[in-house]
């Protein structure tokens, strides 16, 4: 039992790590722009697929696939931001329905391009295995675990310490008193969204190898993190963190005791409970009259 | 006045499918198909043309009405309207359970929470094979018997025959929609969806106004899921998955939400346009998907909107020079 809990455990931080990543890039967008962006679970699927593609035909490299993935998803989020949601601030309801248009083309359109079956990629961190007691993993699971690490680092200290970091921060405090002392809002917002972007496309390109690549790969990592986000706390970077982290170990830890076929059922569940018990999550801040 | 007889055309047009389209069994297919999804945007669109809420999980309580209707007629023997009756009360009494807790949330969280519920249910009509028959689902559900007044015998196993009682149905709860939009009840509903807070002032019940929105909704919706399988004869998760409660979604927005004649618009549309334009069914979600983004940036309200507002162009135009002649 011991070591079944602690498989579970490993298994569990490795998916949470996933979903940290998917949840802070969308805590991002919400934070600064308040834009509830459902379209990147799809984001997160390219993310794969561009991985794959750079580490068959273009580079070789695992590590190089990975930067390039994220590049490219960086460079989506900088159009998508300045095409489709920039006109469509302010309006909760028309911004859902963008992300569900673009959920349509983009899912559909690898379909096209890639064909509906999974591709495979196998670098070398996927087969070789480290022992852990009784237990293997791959190295795969814990490069996740690493790189996820380094990189909520790096968001942490770069929205800490730089500049633009700090213009994110106010402008998602204040837009109005951010222009006032002299951040341009717009390119705030290009910024933030790239940089949600690329940490989707990170994730893909990490979860790609040791599962498959397929055009609905993105689904649940986006529905894991966006109720991470919401028992974090709407908007909260450390709840984007704990929450992710969070759903992804409970979610192993129930396959213990109820069938794996409803591991989503109970993730959903907690949602709806937290919902209920403390709806602006564990990090939020309550506002009077809004809950 | 007009609208009272655009009405009238489009019912007479309606009852006349069969007719309009009496060598052509695919067009009337379409069609009938197209009905049903019109039913559960009928009831999206109360919820969101009307009171201002997305729900993103709806097609997850059509399912529970589908599954209702689908077991009482096949495995207890029940007729049509009870079946249809009991599988209505069964996704408006989800939707209860659900809209009790969950309405009090704010939008985002709302609409997140919808579509955890879709993902639940869905997960439950996969899951169930007891109840539901799993990822497979139930095949083979009788059609509705047939019954006979005098010397008219009324039959729904054929195409014609089933497309009649869609229609039906599809009027039914279009009246309903009607008169609940024009009610006193409605007109609340409105002022929900303007602004919560004057309504509240001004005497509203908004908790208990978007619980009952929500569960007539959710039951029309119900409705719409069983003609459906009732339709294709079988009942399976894949039907009432994510992907279809965003098209359905996706209807109502194309047809304009807060258009009593909204979501049949859309539903046709999205049915029918692809098989009329004859693109590939890969391509067809591409296409829609673009549609979305396009109606989200110039026409939030849809074909009926840009409707409207030709119309009203028009319309202006001509009393300005009307104005200039006099």
């Amino acid at each position: 039992m011991a070591t079944a809990i602690l498989e579970q455990f490993i298994n569990g931080t490795m998916m949470g790590s996933i979903y940290v990543l998917m949840a802070l890039g969308m805590v991002l967008i919400y934070g600064v722009m308040h834009v509830l962006n459902f379209a990147h679970g799809v984001l997160f699927m390219v993310g794969g697929y561009i991985a794959h593609l750079f580490f068959f035909n273009l580079s070789g490299s695992y590590p190089v696939a990975i930067l390039c993935s994220m590049v490219t998803l960086a460079l989506i989020g900088m159009v998508l931001e300045r095409l489709v949601f920039r006109s469509l601030r302010d309006n909760l309801r028309m911004q859902i329905v963008a992300s569900l248009g673009l959920i349509l083309i983009v899912q559909n359109g690898v379909v096209q391009l890639w064909g509906p079956h999974a591709l495979q990629m196998r670098p070398a961190s996927v087969d070789s295995l480290v022992r852990v007691g009784q237990l293997s993993f791959t190295v795969q699971h814990f490069v996740i675990i690493g790189v996820v690490v380094a990189a909520v680092t790096t968001l942490y200290l770069f929205l800490r310490y730089t500049r633009l970091g700090t213009a994110m921060r106010a402008t998602s405090q204040h837009p109005e008193a951010a222009v006032v002392v002299g951040i341009d809002p717009n390119r705030v917002y290009t910024i933030t969204f790239m940089i949600a972007c690329a940490l989707a496309g990170l994730g893909g390109a990490l979860l790609g190898p040791l599962f498959l690549i397929f055009p609905q790969m993105g689904d649940a990592p986006m529905l894991k993190a966006l109720s991470a986000i919401i028992i974090g706390g709407m908007g909260s970077v450390p709840g984007a963190i704990v929450g992710g982290l969070g759903i992804g170990i409970l979610e192993s830890m129930s396959t213990l005791v109820i069938p794996t076929d409803y591991r989503d059922t109970v993730v959903f569940g907690v949602l709806i409970l937290m919902l209920l018990v403390r709806p602006w999550g564990i990090f939020g801040v309550r506002v009077r009259g809004e809950n | 006045m007009k609208a009272t007889i655009v009405a009238l055309v489009l019912l007479v047009a309606g009852a006349l499918a069969p007719v309009i389209f009496a060598g052509q069994p695919y067009a009337l297919y379409v069609l009938t198909l197209a009905l049903c999804y019109a039913i559960p945007a009928i009831g999206l669109n109360l919820l969101y043309g009307y009171t201002g809420l997305v729900s993103l999980g709806h097609m997850g309580f059509a399912g529970v009405g589908a599954y209702t209707t689908a077991v009482l007629m096949k495995d207890v023997g029940l007729p049509f309207v009870p079946s249809l009756l009991a599988g209505a009360a069964a996704a408006g009494f989800v939707g209860l359970v659900v809209g009790i807790p969950c309405l009090r949330l704010r939008s985002h969280f709302f609409i997140v929470v919808t579509l955890a519920v879709g993902m639940i249910l869905f997960t439950l009509f996969n899951n169930l094979d007891g109840l539901t028959g799993g990822a497979e689902g139930l095949p083979g559900i009788p059609r509705p018997q047939g019954f006979a007044i005098g010397p008219l015998e009324v039959e729904f196993r054929s195409l014609t025959g089933f497309y009649l009682l869609a229609f039906t149905v599809t009027t039914l709860i279009f009246a309903f929609q009607y008169v609940l939009v024009r009610s006193d009840f409605g007109r609340s509903l409105s002022s929900v969806r303007q602004d919560e807070t004057l309504a509240a002032a001004r005497g509203v019940n908004v908790f208990g106004h978007k619980l009952m929105a929500f569960v007539l909704s959710a039951a029309i919706a119900g409705v719409g899921g069983a003609m459906k399988v009732l339709f294709l004869r079988a009942a399976a998760p894949l039907s009432f998955e994510l992907q279809e409660s965003i098209n359905l979604v996706l209807m109502l927005i194309l047809g304009g939400a807060g258009y009593l004649i909204g979501p049949i618009i859309g539903a046709v549309i999205f049915v029918g346009l692809p098989e009329f334009l004859r693109i590939a069914s890969e391509m067809r979600l591409i296409f829609f998907g673009f549609v979305l983004l396009l109606l989200a940036r110039f026409a939030p309200r849809g074909v009926c909107g840009l409707a409207e507002a030709a119309y009203k162009k028009r319309f202006d135009r001509e009393e300005a020079v009307g104005i200039a002649h006099s």
